[in-house]
């Protein structure tokens, strides 16, 4: 693996499994997007703020909505802004120049920007396959047309692209031939214990191992449809530090206080406050 | 070596293409990769997809490169890869070049068997620039296995992974639980039935229509003229009848209350009705089918745009589907058969599915499953099925 300044080696705020590092720079010598999947909270979008934090680029966030279309990614035209100066005229832009009046959408905006950027492109599963595999196409040749001005956008330098897919099902073919692909598995306790070392580096040895362990006992209860993932550990941690009655000694005796932080469907939260009861 | 490991790959099953294949050379040749770690990592993200196949991917890689020499790929193997390759080329020939390295119009240029040779050339350089990696395959001697044993229950993800060989690795098997097909989930099930709705405009007209706007202002002579759409929201009917009765759908009673629950909460103009086996004269609202009965013959006044689905296992003995009659209910007086009444309700719902919780390879043996499969379109309540339904369902007939 190269060493120099452009290989990635983990955030401030990010504990960065081996693995996933080796796949990050693989995806960016190979200037290919990385596809990255797993159960939510498992730190999916966390790794692009990492890899944009650790190697200096702006990081560029496509949120992917359902009723998106390929376009409003790229560029907007903003015929209603042009429209009203075209009537009131008391605006600096020149209404005869429509190029004024077009605004870069994110993906423009990675490809027009002077530096190197990362792109996050979070929750692609969101959209239908037509605008997966259409976007895949503007990633791979790395321009796009604006149709209103006949101009092409080129990428000035090519964005390290960070897809990320909460799907169980599988994205399509072609979508998946383009990019690389890695799934995040749930962190052991080890790299647990370094995640909530580096959230919380005042806490205790003791507190963050009764919480820690408390947690994978909870995350083991039976008949839970969304198991709490990291992001509900660092967040109850939060919740038990401002309680001055929490006691190390109760938390490894099996009393949780606060489950609904950690359960978010009522279903969920029932089992769960039935099973720890039980296990008092 | 590398060759007969893809072709592994594919033998299992593993749908690897050509073109991954020849990225993960790309990969080896721009110096990414130099361990079996690294390679173990690297031609996992490059060439499997999906983290379902990351188990079989760790069975073959252990299998593979345990304590084995490297061999020069024979000819067989090669025609085989080449033919891949080609077709592969055929269909995208841009991506080829691109993972061979060459100007896709220089490649254009080149005629197949010229191609297949530039190819065997490249490949051979390959086998050569890492021959040198005879030890490639394990630093410490041939086996991978042996050079990191010293951490037996030691982690593999978050930094610790020194302590262990690739192989070692891929031999725990961690991915197991996702091979397996798990149960469907209610979010499963809302990623399989996000398609299933109509957008028809409604509520406050509070979205601007640029090109009626601008049409409008034009047409005004140039004074601003605004015009406002209604919204589009979600105004698709759906009828859902359940088979709840009976022994034989019993074991699927589970994966059948998860889809009525994710039904209830996200469809916003849903019916539920609930029969036995089939329909006769009438369905019924409650569940017990005994209180709020609904003539079959008065679904002819209702939308025939809704969409009628039908959950069973259309299970039953013959008779109840074709004898006029043949209710296995006593107080049920019927006029016409089982089967006529379904025809009706297909003919009545343009848009209609049979959802079927039985697997499809045991549709055959049951005689009723292929009558009703005639007049129903029908499918597996599994993801696939209910994709498949769902297309069905949004299809213009």
């Amino acid at each position: 693996m190269t060493k120099d300044n452009n290989s990635f080696r983990g955030g401030s705020k990010y504990i960065l499994d081996d693995e996933l590092a080796k796949v990050v720079n693989v995806s960016i010598a190979l200037e290919m997007p990385l596809l990255l999947k797993g159960e939510p909270g498992t730190g999916k979008t966390m790794l692009a703020h990492a890899i944009a934090e650790s190697l200096k680029m702006p990081l560029i966030v496509l949120n992917v909505k359902s009723s998106m279309k390929l376009v409003d990614a790229l560029y907007q035209y903003d015929t209603l802004t042009r429209l009203n100066d075209s009537r009131f005229g008391d605006s600096k832009r020149d209404v005869s120049n429509i190029e004024e009046y077009i605004r870069m959408g994110k993906i423009g905006q990675a490809f027009v920007s002077d530096l190197r950027t990362v792109l996050l492109i979070d929750e692609i599963d969101k959209a239908d396959s037509d605008f997966q595999d259409d976007m895949l196409d503007v990633l791979d040749q790395m321009q796009f047309d604006i149709i209103e001005i006949d101009k092409t956008i080129t990428a000035r330098n090519r964005p390290v692209i960070v897809i990320t897919s909460n799907a169980k099902k599988d994205l399509s073919d072609p979508f998946l031939g383009r990019c690389n692909f890695h799934h995040i598995a749930f962190p052991d306790t080890g790299t647990m214990r370094l995640i909530v070392d580096v959230h919380f580096p005042n806490l205790g040895r003791d507190l963050s191992e009764a919480c820690i362990e408390a947690f994978y006992r909870l995350r083991d209860f039976k008949g839970i449809e969304k198991k709490p993932a990291t992001r509900e550990l660092i967040n109850w941690i939060r919740a038990l530090k401002t309680d001055p009655e929490m006691h190390i000694k109760s938390l490894s005796r099996g009393n949780a206080p606060y489950l609904g932080i950690l359960f978010k469907k009522s279903a969920d939260l029932a089992a769960a406050t039935q099973q720890s009861a039980r296990m008092r | 070596m590398f060759i007969e490991f893809f072709y592994t790959l594919r033998e299992r099953g593993l749908p690897v293409s050509p073109t991954s294949f020849l990225r993960l050379q790309k990969a080896l040749s721009l110096g990414m990769i130099q361990s079996v770690d690294d390679f173990y990592t690297t031609a996992r993200a490059i060439l499997v997809k999906s983290e379902r196949y990351f188990d079989m991917y760790d069975q073959v890689f252990a299998q593979f490169f345990r304590g084995v020499a490297l061999k020069a790929p024979d000819e067989i193997e090669l025609t085989e890869i080449v033919k891949a390759l080609l077709e592969e080329w055929l269909k995208n020939p841009e991506q080829i070049a691109e993972a061979l390295g060459l100007d896709a119009s220089e490649l254009k240029k080149m005629t197949p068997e010229e191609l297949i040779q530039y190819f065997l050339d490249r490949l051979k350089d390959q086998t050569e620039a890492h021959h040198g990696g005879n030890r490639w395959i394990g630093t410490g001697g041939t086996s991978p296995v042996g050079h990191s044993g010293y951490h037996p229950g030691g982690m593999r993800v978050g930094g610790q992974s020194r302590n262990k060989s690739a192989v070692k690795v891929a031999m725990e098997r961690r991915y197991k639980d996702y091979s397996q097909e798990g149960p469907l989930t209610e979010v499963q099930m809302s990623e399989a039935l996000k398609r299933l709705r109509r957008m028809i405009p409604s509520g406050p007209k509070d979205i601007v229509n640029v090109d009626k706007t601008i049409y409008e202002t034009m047409r005004n002579a140039g004074e601003i003229e605004i015009i406002f759409d209604r919204r589009l929201s979600d105004r698709l009917k759906i009828i859902l009848m359940i088979d709840n009765g009976g022994w034989s759908m019993d074991p699927y009673v589970e994966v059948v209350q998860t889809l009525f629950h994710y039904a209830r909460s996200q469809f916003k103009d849903l019916k539920i009705y609930y029969f036995h086996n089939t329909i006769y004269s009438r369905v019924w609202q409650d569940a017990e089918r005994r209180y709020k009965p609904e003539p079959i013959d008065d679904f002819i006044r209702k939308d025939p745009e809704a969409r009628l689905i039908m959950v069973g296992d259309a299970s039953m003995a013959p008779y109840e589907l074709i004898h006029t009659n043949g209710s296995i209910y006593i107080d049920e007086v019927e006029v016409g058969t089982g089967i006529e009444r379904l025809k009706f309700l297909a003919k009545t719902f343009r848009h209609a599915v049979w959802l079927n919780p039985q697997r499809e390879d045991e549709w055959r043996h049951t005689f009723t499953v292929g009558m009703i499969w005639r007049v129903f379109p029908m499918f597996e309540l599994t993801l696939d099925g209910l994709e498949k339904a769902v297309q069905h369902l949004m299809a213009r007939h």
